[in-house]
């Protein structure tokens, strides 16, 4: 019997030999930082940095935009980290670690991905602020990672994964359908493989397992509800796949507004629409930050 | 540290943070009008405001928020400065997302519940028609689609304004380069007739808008705009305080039917203003629908 795509998939997944490892500096200042604050201690962070130079060169565009709340401009990582703080320096850290993971050719291009990913991060952390979720530091890693799933798409099926975006785009259906159609598998799940083989936590793994399904989700729905809103928005707001969704998104009638509503009181006098026109003044300094890290790869 | 690097000093950009004054200018429009200026926006915001602040010789942002915070001279020198912001604001075309939205997604939902009355007629709306360039823009795009979308149906688009010199330029029909910057070449013979440097809208273009008078506020006519289907009132409404803000609102509320839209500009959103308007989303642009009725949601979950 011939293997199915979905199969192919599970396999690769499970001997991970055909795909990048999580850098070691991610799961050091993942679990770094977890510690309690007066543990911390900032030349740990930032030499964790400085040791891979094209890391830290990287870290600095992201630490001198507006998006990561720059006061003045900086030229080091140790200046970045007190400039910025440690909360922002591992953000910023992650999501320059994580671009090293998605191949740099094939028929899919990597910025697209970024784009995406860092928008999200970026308008997840915003949401979280808007409706006073007890533990916003949670939401931009958790926005940025919510499609890891895509990266093993790129690596182990990438024809099939284009596949599925060309059929998305043509027949107006979201990508984790037009992957159920093609692959059989949706980025949800394989992304949940991915998260539990890095060791990403079950509050990440959550998350990026049940981002299209806040309803299947069994706990941690706040959090995954955020990402689920924060990708819509990023999605309606031009930062998709580069597939255009010609479609009427009514925050009301989401699962992931529902339960934002249920949970957090503060939901309720959020300004959706005043966050919604923020969004426009990140679309250009996301995508000019995105390609000046990918030149400096 | 290792990680000192001379070459990044050159890439990475010595603006600093935005002022914290200009931050409150920001917010305090926003709160008064409803529009809103993005970070990304916010030196275009300070060149308006620099207009101001000449013509007041005051100094400094600090200064000027003052006038715009003191009771004897906040409103007034809010008008002022809203004159500013939306001077220029207005050419054909100005609002592509907003025309793409109209075309993929409100149309074919418009015909669909329109399919079931009698009638194959579709009743549009600009309010606050300003010279023109909003309606004319409508009609072009609702004719591009007679042989499309639309064959079959005929349409109204009935454009109005309070200000007697903007109809009847509005009328004329007569427009410079800023005004026609977003025209193809395709359009422009279409539609237009050069005249010396300008280009006048043809004659039937013209008949498709039906240019009037109208003051928002006057709520006895406002009862008569009955019946539309999609409503644009862009940058109007952020000359009217919060109770007429809200009694308009109120009024394009009952002239829509229940499947109508309405379209505010790029940056204005009516939070604070009305809660029966539900806000859609569609791609990059945002619109209203009546809180009555639960529309399907087509396509992806």
């Amino acid at each position: 019997m011939t293997e199915t795509v979905r199969d192919q998939l599970l396999r690769k997944l499970e001997s991970l030999d055909q795909m990048p490892s999580l850098p070691v500096v991610v799961s050091q200042l993942l679990n770094y930082l977890e510690k309690p604050p007066d543990q911390l201690r900032i030349s740990e962070v930032s030499n964790v940095i400085a040791r891979d130079n094209s890391l830290a060169a990287r870290c600095l565009h992201l630490a001198n935009s507006p998006l990561f709340g720059r006061y003045q401009t900086v030229d080091t990582v140790h200046a970045a980290v007190i400039a910025l703080g440690l909360r922002r320096m591992k953000e910023i850290a992650v999501s320059c670690c994580l671009l090293n993971l998605t191949p740099s050719s094939g028929p899919f291009d990597p910025v697209l991905f970024w784009e995406h990913s860092l928008e999200c991060a970026l308008l997840s952390r915003r949401v979280a602020q808007a409706i006073a979720f007890p533990h916003t530091e949670k939401a931009y890693p958790a926005g940025l990672l919510h499609d890891i799933g895509v990266i093993a798409h790129l690596w182990l099926v990438p024809n099939e994964f284009r596949a599925a975006l060309d059929v998305a785009t043509a027949r107006h259906i979201s990508l984790q359908d037009a992957e159920l159609e093609i692959l059989g598998i949706t980025h949800c799940e394989s992304g949940k493989f991915l998260a539990e083989k890095w060791h990403l936590g079950e509050e990440l793994t959550t998350v990026i397992a049940f981002h299209h399904d806040i309803d299947r989700a069994p706990e941690h729905r706040m959090l995954t509800a955020i990402v689920a809103l924060a990708d819509l928005l990023c999605r309606m707001n031009a930062m998709g796949y580069g597939f255009p969704e010609d479609r009427q998104v009514d925050l009301t009638t989401e699962p992931a507004f529902a339960c934002l509503m249920s949970e957090s009181p503060t939901s309720k006098s959020v300004d959706w629409a005043r966050i919604t026109m923020e969004m426009d003044g990140y679309l250009e300094e996301v995508r000019r930050l995105v390609a000046l890290l990918f030149r400096s790869k | 540290m290792s990680s000192t690097m001379p070459a990044m000093a050159s890439a990475v950009r010595s603006s600093g943070p935005p002022d914290p004054n200009l931050v409150k200018i920001r917010d305090l429009i926003y709160k008064s009008a409803g529009i809103f200026h993005p970070d990304n926006k916010l030196r275009l915001l300070e060149d308006r405001i620099a207009r101001r602040t000449r013509d007041l010789k005051v100094i400094g942002l600090r200064e000027y928020l003052d006038i715009l915070t003191q009771r004897s001279s906040a409103q007034q020198e809010m008008a002022k400065l809203l004159n500013e912001i939306t001077i220029g604001e207005t050419y054909f075309f100005r609002n592509q997302p907003q025309l793409d939205a109209l075309k993929t997604i409100v149309l074919p939902r418009v015909l669909e519940a329109r399919s079931k009355t009698p009638l194959r007629r579709l009743k549009f709306w600009s309010a606050g028609c300003s010279t023109g360039e909003e309606p004319y823009t409508l009609a072009i795009m609702l004719s591009e689609e007679l042989n499309g979308l639309l064959k079959g149906w005929t349409f109204e688009i009935t454009a109005t304004d309070l200000n007697e010199r903007s109809l009847e330029h509005a009328k004329q029909g007569l427009y410079g380069d800023y005004a026609i910057r977003n025209l193809t070449a395709a359009l422009k013979q279409k539609y237009f007739t050069p005249q010396n440097e300008r280009l006048q809208v043809n004659p039937s273009l013209k008949s498709l808008v039906n240019f009037s008078r109208l003051n928002l506020q006057d709520d006895t006519r406002m009862l008569f705009m009955k019946g539309m289907d999609v409503i644009f009132c862009c940058n109007v409404l952020i000359y009217f305080d919060v109770t007429s803000k809200r009694r308009v609102i109120q009024h394009f509320y009952t002239n829509l039917l229940s499947h109508g839209y309405l379209f505010l500009g790029h940056s204005e959103s009516l939070y604070g203003v009305n809660d029966e308007f539900r806000l859609v989303h569609m791609p990059s642009a945002t619109a209203y629908v009546r809180g009555d009725t639960r529309h399907v949601i087509g396509g992806a979950p």
